[in-house]
């Protein structure tokens, strides 16, 4: 089976270590460049070691290296445009870790160079790609809960650490790099889930987001309140609201209301918990990754649609930034799509 | 000394809690029942030996220290007017009144009268949300993020009182006073505004032009918020129980979240559907109406301060009332 040659751009964003094992161990992929540009570059370098990727320490060598046909990028978020559309000028395919840009007119022309170029981009919004929420996709889809009409979820993490498995996070705390703290870390996958599970858009968005518990330069926890325009009504909380004690790291759920059924989807990840001086998750299964590299490399290599695509990536930011937006003037914002 | 007690509206909240709550209290004495349904009177009378009425003017005549008003939301101003006025303690179930407004003027007749006027906001009396409380104070959580779902699917038909919404207020002020009362109380802040979207689910909501699924954002001082959700619209299995809460509580220092995993049914297992045997009720223990009355009585008395005043009551209606206009609006609403 021919495969799908990738390199990853940059290790600043976590998510890197794990695209990283699943690229390499992939049925469809090798893992054979990786380049140390932003936080974290020794990582980056250790990583590319231990799979036998070859390691530059700028993205610009990494895409004028013919081997590579397809990008993982992790770079901080401030530098997605920048990299994506070299990236797309070099004729690499792009998954580009959410969310899409940090504002809407960069999106658009990320997208626009993609398009230009003729390269598949993506975008990983995880939960979709994890079995409870696809059986509550095809459930309501059967029309087995009657019509959907009330959505509440949680799309959380732990309160993050500025350091983890040895990377640097803290631009995670500077808006400027990161567009916005834990609302804007954690709440596109729970904005993906509602826009995936409705088929709709919201037409309109109340939230509440701010820097309410540890202090930190940026917004902690939020929810947003969306209306759609086919009625539905959703509630999603995201942030790093978790304590450090919490038992889960990641925490996905949501409750599924229906004008006949309910759905409880306790968790998108699914776990069973250790008790010792603490309970901890331990999640026995996180197939979203590799749904996600296999998906993206399978249209690449057919030449089919991804199934997140930038105008996806771009909706999801608008949802976001009319939530950030209500939250400061405090008022009910039109989701202008 | 006994207080003689007198009953009002002898219907399902009576028999579901107040009458075993107030068998169980020595230091009282039930003396009368009113209802306008002679046969629920009768019916209640009997359970205490007490006399049965059908008129509130005979029922009000007699010699009684306090009134327990237990009929339906729209009833409860005149009702406890009339009370106050013929000069006994007034003790009325939640919401307080259908609007602000009625509910000021029973502030208005308690204190002229100088009688004392309590409502029967029970969730400050369940044991669970009162050691919650407890835990949040002893272990400095300091709450920022509260959301608190109460949901049931409401089980009467459509021409039932519950569902005008100019005889209970509807699900938002029937359900709401609850949640917002309980924020209120476990915030320790002062609501400032309320963004709020309700829908209409049920058959018996659309027939009715009335919402069965609302929810509220409701912004406190201190930048803290709060997440009310209820509904009479959710298509529950029943194998927990048929009524739900879920609260989550996120603070700056550690989180709390309680499920209806967490509730301690004695759920049944059978081929044909029955209820949960541990509760009758199930949105609140059976012991929660108990130590309400209790407090009220103590506080009668003049042993106790009261835990909860008419006037938070009035509060929480206020803001389930101004969350009715937001949603009416489609704005926000300050409080």
């Amino acid at each position: 089976m021919k495969k799908l040659n990738f390199g990853i751009i940059s290790y600043a964003h976590p998510h890197a270590l794990r695209f990283a094992s699943v690229i390499a161990g992939g049925r469809r992929t090798k893992l054979v460049a990786i380049s140390g540009d932003g936080l974290n570059s020794d990582v980056a370098r250790t990583e590319a070691k231990k799979y036998g990727a070859r390691f530059y320490r700028e993205y610009e060598a990494l895409l004028r290296d013919e081997n590579v046909e397809a990008v993982y990028i992790a770079i901080e978020t401030y530098r997605h445009k920048e990299v994506a559309i070299r990236a797309a000028e070099e004729g690499k395919h792009i998954l580009l870790e959410k969310p899409i840009a940090l504002n809407l007119k960069d999106a658009d022309d990320v997208i626009a160079a993609a398009k230009k170029a003729g390269v598949k981009l993506m975008l990983p919004f995880n939960p979709r790609f994890t079995e409870p929420l696809i059986k509550a996709k095809e459930m309501i889809d059967g029309g087995e809960i009657g019509p959907l009409e009330y959505i509440q979820a949680i799309s959380e993490n732990v309160k993050p650490p500025i350091f983890i498995q040895g990377l640097d996070m803290s631009w995670f705390l500077d808006a400027k790099k990161s567009g916005g703290g834990g609302f804007m870390d954690t709440a596109p996958h729970g904005v993906d889930s509602l826009l995936w599970l409705t088929g709709g858009l919201p037409r309109k968005v109340y939230a509440d987001i701010g820097a309410k518990i540890y202090g930190f330069p940026v917004d902690d926890i939020g929810t947003a309140v969306l209306e759609f325009r086919k009625g539905v009504l959703a509630v999603l909380t995201a942030g790093w609201g978790n304590p450090k004690g919490y038992s889960y790291s990641i925490e996905m759920k949501y409750y599924l209301v229906g004008r006949e059924g309910f759905l409880d989807v306790r968790t998108a990840y699914p776990d069973f918990t250790v008790y010792q001086d603490r309970a901890e998750k331990i999640y026995w299964d996180r197939p979203d990754v590799r749904g996600i590299v296999e998906s993206f490399s399978k249209a690449v290599l057919h030449d089919e649609p991804v199934p997140i695509d930038g105008e996806t990536g771009k909706l999801n930011l608008a949802v976001i930034l009319a939530a950030y937006e209500s939250s400061r003037n405090k008022k009910p914002v039109k989701v202008k799509l | 000394m006994e207080l003689k007690v007198g009953v009002v509206g002898c219907g399902n909240i009576f028999n579901l809690a107040h009458k075993n709550a107030l068998k169980k209290i020595e230091s009282i004495k039930v003396v009368a029942c009113m209802d306008i349904d002679e046969e629920r009177a009768r019916e209640g009378a009997r359970a205490f030996k007490a006399k049965a009425f059908t008129s509130l003017d005979e029922f009000l005549d007699l010699d009684m220290d306090v009134v327990e008003i237990l009929t339906p939301t729209y009833t409860h101003a005149e009702l406890a007017i009339k009370t106050l006025k013929a000069g006994k303690h007034v003790i009325v179930e939640k919401p307080i009144a259908l609007t602000v407004e009625e509910g000021e003027k029973m502030i208005k007749t308690a204190e002229k009268e100088g009688l004392h006027l309590f409502v029967g906001h029970v969730r400050r009396f369940d044991k669970r949300w009162m050691q919650m409380k407890e835990v949040i104070k002893k272990r400095n959580i300091l709450p920022m993020h509260i959301r608190k779902s109460e949901v049931q699917n409401l089980p009467f038909p459509k021409d039932y009182w519950y569902w005008d919404e100019r005889k209970s207020g509807g699900v938002a002020v029937d359900l709401g006073v609850h949640v917002t009362d309980f924020l209120r109380w476990f915030f320790e802040s002062e609501p400032l505004s309320v963004y709020a979207v309700g829908k209409s689910i049920k058959e018996e909501a659309r027939a009715n032009g009335i919402f069965d699924h609302f929810l509220m954002m409701i912004t406190f001082e201190g930048g803290k918020t709060g997440i009310a959700e209820v509904s009479w619209a959710y298509p529950y299995p029943s194998r927990y129980g048929i009524f739900y809460h879920h609260v989550d509580i996120i603070g700056k220092n550690g989180r709390i979240r309680y499920t209806p995993l967490d509730t301690p049914v004695v759920g049944v297992a059978k081929a044909n559907f029955e209820m949960p045997r541990f509760s009758p009720l199930l949105s609140t223990f059976p012991d929660a109406f108990e130590r309400e009355l209790r407090h009220f009585f103590s506080c009668i008395r003049g042993k106790e301060e009261a835990a909860v005043t008419a006037h938070d009551a009035l509060i929480a209606l206020k803001i389930a009332e101004n969350a009715k206009e937001s949603a009416r609006r489609g704005e926000v609403v300050e409080i």
